[in-house]
Formats: structure tokens, sequence, C-alpha cells
């Protein structure tokens, strides 16, 4: 069978997924947020680098030949190598015949000119994005680059550390809602807990306020429910009483009544009277039967029993019950003679004259007789029929009777296929 | 033994009544507690009481009789059967509890087992000197020698018996024997006494002068 729905993993499923979600979500949002904000300092940082690199640059200007390799590293060597930070710069010549001559640059710069025109300020252009200032009036532009594989680099790397963060927040919450799911369920457990133990009709009692509102319709509902069937039982309790008194005493009148009449019938009749006798007393035995079945629903009174002191108050004439090393056994006893009595009248209706009683496991009874038993085929049908609780067309009264009992022990009536007579056994729980 | 059945099921109460008195005993069968009324202060060895009569508890009448001191052994013939019902039932005064329907046997051997618990006596054979006497099955026996009683000498016997060692009045005695002969004479019990006395010795029935009559020694 497959395992019920779990409200608990299923909103731990759910708690996961919307984490996950919420995670991604988030990151992506506050990325698109900070995106600019990223791109801007970015160009702030680019500028600063322009206005840092400027200053020497013009200090130097007049002592440096226009085809010199450029200043060195100990004017402008923070950003001559600056290649973790993806800078470069370059000095650009511009003559009056639109001519744009690289001066001298940093060693990732390109040796073509970023602007073939005089350009300030920020510009994009062929992967490099560029900021450019005029360093003198003679037509020399200082231009500062940074890869926009690097720019891109960093945008990804704020986009990760975003999304790391509400990740580890999002789990966190999951973790903790899952907790707090299981503790909110706990009322639901305590709920059955307190239900498995509940009996209003023994107690009179309700299960009172719950433990928190959901619960509380519940609650209502399960006491409704016991007035209900108490008000039921009172009156299949009451409709019992008047059915015993009206079946039991004209059938203790009907034996009282046959008794006298085989004392003082002639011989002649007394066979026949005999006869009816015992289908009178089985009659009785049926009846009784199911009345205590018919009561036994609520009130199932569990003894420890000698089967060998019960088979001897319910001896039927004509069937000898011999007795194997028997065990005590918990049942209720009359539900039990009730049961035993309808086998034992089976077993002698059917052919037996012999029968062995034992106590093959713990609350078991086995009753093994000599009759002549039932083809394999049939033994299965009746096991089957009494497995499914399909008596109707398919047991005899006994044998439902007996499953009936079995069941209300918890347990049920069994057929175990012998090589001689027929075999019961009832398992009581 | 002199019995008081109350029942109200015609066919139930004729039946016993009848089996009964085919097994010896006198029956008086009322239907229902105004008809026991009638019969108030009669001796009885023991009462055979239906708990659900057409104007009362039978159970209810039994405690009274319990209230005031009526010591007679008593069964309850009733249809309920659940297990508060018999703790009730023998609770308020019953000795036994049969629960309908019941072979008329079986009420007959549990009728024997609460009189004979009544008369404080453990076995079914009681023995008085030389004489053995088995009230279940109405037989006694003197110097091992099965004698032969009559109905109503067994009846006087057997009251007796079944207060053994106490002294029972001659009326008492009469009215415990009573439905035996309608017309008893003046002198019945005191020729069953002869009789006895002569099958099973004389030292059988102690004579208490002025008081009655008293079998086994006084307790």
């Amino acid at each position: 069978m497959n395992p019920l729905p779990s409200i608990q993993a299923r909103l731990a499923r759910a708690l996961l997924v919307w984490s996950l979600v919420w995670s991604l979500a988030v990151a992506l949002a506050v990325w698109l947020a900070v995106q600019q904000q990223v791109e801007d300092l970015l160009d702030d940082s680019l500028q600063s680098a322009a206005e840092l690199l400027k200053e020497p640059l013009m200090a130097e200007d007049a002592a440096l030949p226009a085809e010199s390799g450029g200043p060195d590293a100990a004017g402008s060597g923070e950003l001559a190598d600056d290649a973790d930070g993806g800078f470069a710069w370059q000095v650009v010549q511009y003559s009056p015949a639109d001519a744009a001559d690289v001066l001298f640059s940093s060693a990732t710069a390109p040796t073509v000119a970023w602007r073939l025109a005089p350009t300030t300020g920020f510009s994009d252009g062929a992967g490099w994005r560029v900021f450019g200032t005029r360093l003198a009036d003679d037509g020399r532009f200082l231009y500062v680059g940074q890869t926009r594989d690097e720019r891109n680099e960093v945008q990804i790397e704020v986009a990760l550390s975003v999304a790391a963060a509400t990740l580890s927040i999002g789990l966190l919450a999951h973790f903790w809602l899952r907790a707090r799911v299981r503790y909110e369920l706990l009322p639901v457990q305590r709920l059955a807990e307190r239900l498995a133990a509940h009996d209003p009709i023994a107690s009179g009692r309700s299960l009172g306020l719950a433990e928190c509102e959901e619960l509380q319709p519940m609650h209502a509902a399960i006491d409704t429910l016991a007035d209900r069937l108490a008000h039921r039982l009172a009156q299949e309790r009451a409709f019992t009483a008047h059915a015993a008194h009206a079946l039991r005493t004209p059938l203790a009148g009907i034996d009282a009544q046959l008794a006298v009449a085989l004392r003082e019938s002639p011989p002649a009749l007394q066979p026949r009277l005999q006869r009816v006798r015992s289908a009178a007393g089985r009659l009785q035995r049926v009846v009784s039967a199911l009345l205590t079945l018919f009561r036994s629903g609520v009130e199932l009174q569990r003894q420890t029993i000698d089967p060998a002191a019960l088979v001897t108050r319910l001896a039927i004439e004509g069937l000898t019950v011999e007795l194997a090393e028997t065990q005590p056994i918990s049942a209720d006893p009359d539900l039990l003679a009730a049961a035993l009595l309808n086998l034992l009248d089976n077993a002698l209706r059917n052919g037996a004259q012999r029968l062995l009683l034992s106590t093959p496991g713990r609350d078991c009874l086995r009753l093994h007789d000599d009759g002549p038993g039932v083809a394999p085929e049939r033994l299965q049908q009746l096991q089957a029929a009494i497995s499914a609780q399909t008596y109707e067309g398919n047991t005899g009264l006994g044998l439902m009777l007996a499953d009936l009992i079995a069941r209300a022990h918890g347990g049920q009536l069994v057929l175990p296929l012998v090589e001689r007579g027929f075999a019961v056994e009832l398992q009581l729980g | 033994m002199r019995l008081l059945l109350i029942e109200d099921d015609d066919i139930l109460g004729e039946g016993l009544r009848d089996f009964l008195s085919a097994d010896g005993h006198s029956v008086d069968w009322c239907r229902t507690l105004r008809e026991v009324s009638g019969y108030h202060g009669e001796p009885y060895d023991a009462l055979l009481v239906d708990w659900q009569l057409p104007d009362g508890s039978g159970l209810d009448w039994l405690r009274g009789r319990r209230l005031s001191r009526d010591a007679t052994p008593a069964l309850m013939l009733t249809a309920r059967d659940l297990l508060s019902d018999r703790i009730r039932g023998l609770d308020s005064g019953a000795d036994d509890y049969l629960v309908k329907p019941f072979a008329p046997e079986e009420l007959l051997a549990r009728l024997r087992a609460v009189c004979r618990r009544s008369a404080g006596v453990a076995a079914g054979r009681l023995s008085f000197g030389e004489v053995d006497i088995d009230l279940a099955g109405r037989s006694a026996w003197r110097d091992g020698q099965r004698v032969a009683l009559t109905a109503r000498e067994w009846a006087v016997l057997e009251a007796l018996v079944l207060r053994a060692g106490r002294i029972v009045p001659k009326d008492d005695v009469e009215r415990l024997v009573v439905g035996f002969d309608s017309e008893l004479a003046s002198n019945a019990i005191e020729v069953h006494i002869f009789g006895l006395r002569r099958k099973l010795g004389r030292e059988i029935i102690e004579t208490v002068r002025g008081l009655g009559y008293r079998v086994g020694k006084p307790t």
C-alpha cells in the first residue's frame, strides 16, 4: 500500500522549493538594483585612476621627449602594471591633420589610439570602457581604460555574493520553518494519542477544549459523534435487553416442557422428543451467541481462561471432546463459550464423534474433529469467504459467529488444511 | 423439597413446576408478586425467582426478604446475562444465578447445590450414624443396605436433613411436605416419622418434646 501523503513532508518540500526560488529571485532583484551602482562605482574608480595618472604626467611633461617610451613605473607605477584591476592607459597626440598618435601607453593598452578624435569623459568601444581627459593645450590627451570583461567579472562577483547571501538566509529560513511546522503539528499528534485512549462511552467525558483553534472543530465533531454513538448504543442495549427477554424465556419454556414431555411420554415417542429437544438446544446456543455477540461490541471483557475448564462446561451430547495439553488464554468467557458451542455443534452436525482441543499458540484455540472434513478446494473457498467476511451463502452460521467473535477479540478464524477431519483455529488477537 | 417458583411466563412456569414436581418436589407457582404475598410466612426449602415480573422486580422482592432476615436459599432465573447483572443479582441476596435458557436438569442440580450449601453440607452424601443419605440420588442406606422410602417419607426426611442439627417444628414439617398429600391427616407426620424410624433406626430422628423434630446433633 502506498504511504499516505504527509502534511509535514509536503510542507517541507514546498518550503525547500520556495526557499530556493525566493533566494534566486531576491538575488536577481538585488543584482538588478545594484547593477547601475556597481557600474557607477567602476566609472568612479576609472576616473580616479585617470586623475591620479594625470598629475605626474603633466609634471613630467616638459622633461619628456615626444619619442620617449613614456614615464617609468616610479611616476605612474600603480597603473602601469595594473593588470589585476584591468586598467590601461594611453597618451595620445592629435595633430591638425586628424592624426592620432599614441605617444606612450601602459603595457596592456592597445597600440592604436582608443579614440581617433579627442574625447573627454566616458565612452565605450571595442571591449573597453575609456575615460579621456586633456593633458595640455597641445593636443595631448590621456585615456584610461578598463576592459569590459573585467567590469563584467566584477558585476558577476557582486551577483554571486548576493545570491550566496540570500540562499544562506533562505536555507536557514527553510530549516527554521521546517522545525516550526513539526512543532505546530504536535497538537495533531497529541490529539491522536488522546483519541487512542479516549472512550467517551465508558467515561462519559467529552474531549474538552482543543490545544489550538484549528483543532476545536475536530474536537466538537468527535464529541458529537460520541454523543450519537452513545445514544445509538443505549438504544441497542435497550433493544438487546428486550430481545433477550423475549427470546430466552420462551426457549427456556420450550426446554422445560420438552423435559417434562420426555418423562411423561411413552417410550416410542421419546426418540422423537429427544431430537426436538436437541434441536431446541441448538437453537438456544445460536440465540445465546447472537445475543452475546450483539451486545459485545462495546464491552469485551477479557479474562484468563483455562480452556479445559471451559470445555467441560460446554459438553454436547454425542461429541467427545479430548484435551491436548492446553495453556490459559485471554478472552471474553461468554463470547468464547458462544463461539465454542457453535463450533462444537458444527462438528457434531457434520458427523464428528470426537474432537481434539489444543492451544497451538498464544491466545489461539484449535479444534480438530474426526468428521469427514471438506475438500481442499472447498476449504479454500471457506477461508476466502471468512477472510473477506462474505459469509452470506458461503459459510454456515457457526463459522460466521465464531469468526465474528474472533474478530471482536482482534483476531480471526483460520481453517488449516489437515489430513483427516476438519480443523478450526480461533485466533483471539 | 418445598419450592416457591415465581415466574410470569406460562410455558416456562408450567414446565418447571411439572418437571420439579415429577422429581418429587412440592412447587408453589406464582406469576406475580401479588400472588406471592398470599404465601407469606410459608416455609420453603428454596425460592426460584424471575427478575422481571409484571408487577415489579423479583430482585427487589428478594432483597426485601433478605432484609427481613429470611435466609431461604434463592436462585435467580433471568434473561439478563450481563456480567454486571449477574453481580447485582448475587449481591442482592441470590445464592445462584441462572441465565435463560437453561436445562431444567441444570436447575435441579443447582437447586440441590444451594440447598446443600445452605444446610452446611459439603457433599451430596451425608452420614448420620449407621445411616447414609444421598440427597442428589434421593436414596438412603442403613448399614450399607439401600432402604426403600415412600415419596412422603423422603420429603419428611429431606426437610429434616436440610435443617440438620436444628429443631424443625411439626407444623413446619407439615407445611414443607404439603402438596404431596393435600388432605394430610392430623397425625400424618407422626405416621411418616414412625415409618422412617422403622426403616432407618430410631436414632435417626429425635423428637424434642413440645418443639418438633431434629436430625443429627444439635448445632
